[in-house]
């Protein structure tokens, strides 16, 4: 049963990046809740190793899925420029974790994330990593994700934007 | 750097176009680290960030690590981020609170006036001649704030902040300084790194609500901007002092649907009384304020929202320069304190939603300022002898907008938000600096 369950959600997993990877974005967005909590807190440097090092009072984003719907379809105009040339973009998802929560069919996943994108002729590449700590559920024997936060290991992003879905 | 490639580019600049190896040039590059980040204001921060003695912060000025301190009696302390001893950086995070900073070289330590108290094994090392007194922390050399800004400068013989903010400081007042106990920066300002030219993202801010229409066009297909492309030009261009600029957007009745930028109506008896007639004049009717303080600090005060329900957010950001291709973008947002924490709040997702790294906004800005990069670094728009006549065109409004005599504001008015005026001042003063020789 565990190992099962751990092939279906990393399976999930995969998929769901390989439709972020392939701008399959509508069908993506079927993979949200429609309550789903999608954020994104700053890494920040501080002198205490114990405590946190991301602040919640400011963040990358905050995202509902009325939210999350907005950008897509954003992503869909005919002059969304970051998206044209649209970049070639790969995510790299690993060291998948999973723990029950006290919610049947509820289960907290933790991920690791490497994002590579590469525009147009450009030769450098540009990559954004950490980890993402999602809640995932199934819903009508679908999967679904319910919360995510995304977990930037860098203070300062090499990324030129954050038009991307992590 | 030859003197005549200099004249050369102060013709152009006159004529109302700029060079285009100028973009990326790095011995341009060179000329601006020195003259002009060594020699103007640069934003370290808002004073609420640091809250009480012992608060401290790490900001950059150009490549100079900074680290701010709030003393014993609540100064605010700017220096050099660096060990006196042998140079090492000495604080290596981003906020935090401590009575004494302490080298993990060697252990000298310092406490938040700066001042050195001490040495590992002191005087066995070093005998009784090494006076501690000589050793502390080097000072930005000026810091100085207004309405909460604090700036520091490398020059000694800087005018005052005050005097270098001149004009601006007018609309600060009504950016900062309209509501009791002013302004707040929320957590730590957002930082990432875009391909870009410092002063071409300053342009972009501080310049040219021309590229609205085009750059930002998702948005009016969006449905959430007009689709009259002519909707970010309705206003005053005002051109200030020392390369400085902001656009007062209203729009085509010259009005705004959200007085006071949307803010609550509970705020506006705090504006009438902390702000003057002509102030709350343009502040009842603008929709969009935005502009620049010379060299790198630009800021936007805009609604996000639907209609009838648009909240207010103002954001003051950096353009630091990493290489003449590269900027790293420190964006801070703030909010008037005294606004209600709903208000704050519904404030805050929309700024998220527009600018900041993840903003729809703000990502198509990024592709054009990388485009501009890719397109200033070959043979051909690096020609200084202009065979090509190889110029950007700064053409607009220079002979067909007179200011208007009437606006209210300080600085010279022109009656639409699309002309080129601002941009060409800031290039005047840009060369203005990059030709002087640097001061004593």
């Amino acid at each position: 049963m565990e190992t099962h369950l751990h092939y279906e959600i990393s399976q999930f997993l995969y998929k769901e990046a390989y439709l972020l990877d392939h701008r399959q974005y509508l069908d993506w967005l079927e993979l949200l809740t429609e309550d789903i909590k999608y954020v994104m807190p700053l890494r920040v440097t501080v002198d205490n190793k114990t405590k946190s090092n991301f602040i919640s009072e400011m963040s990358y984003f905050t995202d509902t899925k009325e939210d999350i719907t907005m950008k897509v379809e954003r992503l869909y105009t005919k002059s969304a420029w970051v998206d044209n040339p649209a970049p070639r973009q790969r995510h790299f998802i690993s060291n998948v974790m999973i723990e029950p929560t006290i919610i049947a069919d509820e289960y907290k996943v933790r991920s690791y994330f490497l994002f590579k994108r590469s525009r147009a002729s450009e030769i450098n590449t540009e990559e954004l990593f950490g980890e993402r700590e999602d809640i995932i559920r199934r819903e009508n024997g679908e999967w679904k994700i319910a919360q995510r936060t995304v977990y930037p290991d860098q203070a300062v992003l090499t990324v030129m934007n954050i038009s991307m879905f992590l | 750097m030859k003197a005549e490639e200099l004249q050369q580019i102060k013709e152009k600049v006159e004529e109302g176009y700029l060079p285009q190896w100028v973009v990326t040039d790095p011995e341009i590059y060179k000329l601006e680290q020195e003259r002009i980040f060594g020699t103007t204001w640069l934003f370290l921060g808002h004073e609420s960030e640091l809250n009480e003695p012992g608060s401290y912060i790490t900001r950059m000025m150009a490549d100079d690590p900074i680290l701010l301190m709030k003393n014993k009696t609540g100064e605010i302390k700017a220096f050099l981020n660096s060990c006196t001893h042998r140079g090492t950086r000495l604080c290596t995070v981003d906020f935090g609170k401590k009575k004494t900073h302490t080298c993990p070289y060697h252990g000298w330590s310092y406490n938040l006036d700066g001042e050195l108290i001490g040495i590992v094994a002191g005087n066995k090392v070093y005998g009784e001649k090494m006076d501690k007194s000589e050793w502390g922390l080097r000072p930005v050399p000026r810091v100085e704030s207004y309405q909460g800004m604090i700036f520091g400068n490398l020059d000694h013989n800087a005018v005052s902040l005050e005097e270098y903010l001149g004009e601006m400081k007018w609309y600060f007042d009504i950016m900062l300084g309209r509501s009791d106990g002013g302004m707040e920066v929320r957590g730590l300002p957002q930082r990432w790194v875009a391909k870009a030219n410092w002063k071409m993202t300053s342009e972009n801010f501080a310049a040219d609500p021309y590229h609205v229409q085009t750059t930002h066009r998702s948005a009016v297909e969006m449905k959430l901007t007009p689709t009259d492309p002519l909707y970010a030009s309705f206003g005053h261009q005002v051109v200030l002092s020392n390369g400085h600029g902001i656009n007062v957007i209203t729009s085509a009745t010259g009005k705004s649907a959200n007085k006071y930028q949307g803010m609550p109506e509970s705020m506006w008896p705090m504006f009438e009384k902390n702000l003057n007639n002509e102030q709350l004049g343009i502040f009842s009717r603008v929709t969009t304020f935005v502009g620049g303080v010379f060299p790198n600090l630009s800021f936007l005060s805009s609604c996000s929202g639907s209609e009838g329900t648009k909240h207010n957010h103002l954001q003051f950001r950096v353009w630091r320069p990493i290489g003449p291709d590269k900027v790293e973008i420190w964006v801070w947002y703030m909010i008037d304190k005294a606004l209600p924490e709903d208000y704050k709040e519904k404030s805050y997702k929309g700024f998220l939603a527009t600018f900041g790294a993840a903003g729809t906004f703000e990502q198509d800005d990024t592709e054009n300022w990388a485009r501009i990069i890719e397109a200033s670094q070959g043979r051909m728009s690096r020609d200084r002898k202009l065979n090509y006549n190889n110029v950007a065109n700064y053409l607009m409004g220079l002979d067909n907008l007179e200011p208007d005599e009437n606006f209210p504001g300080p600085g010279t008015a022109y009656p639409s938000c699309y002309t080129d005026h601002i941009a060409r001042s800031m290039h005047k003063y840009w060369l203005e600096l990059i030709m002087e020789e640097t001061r004593g």
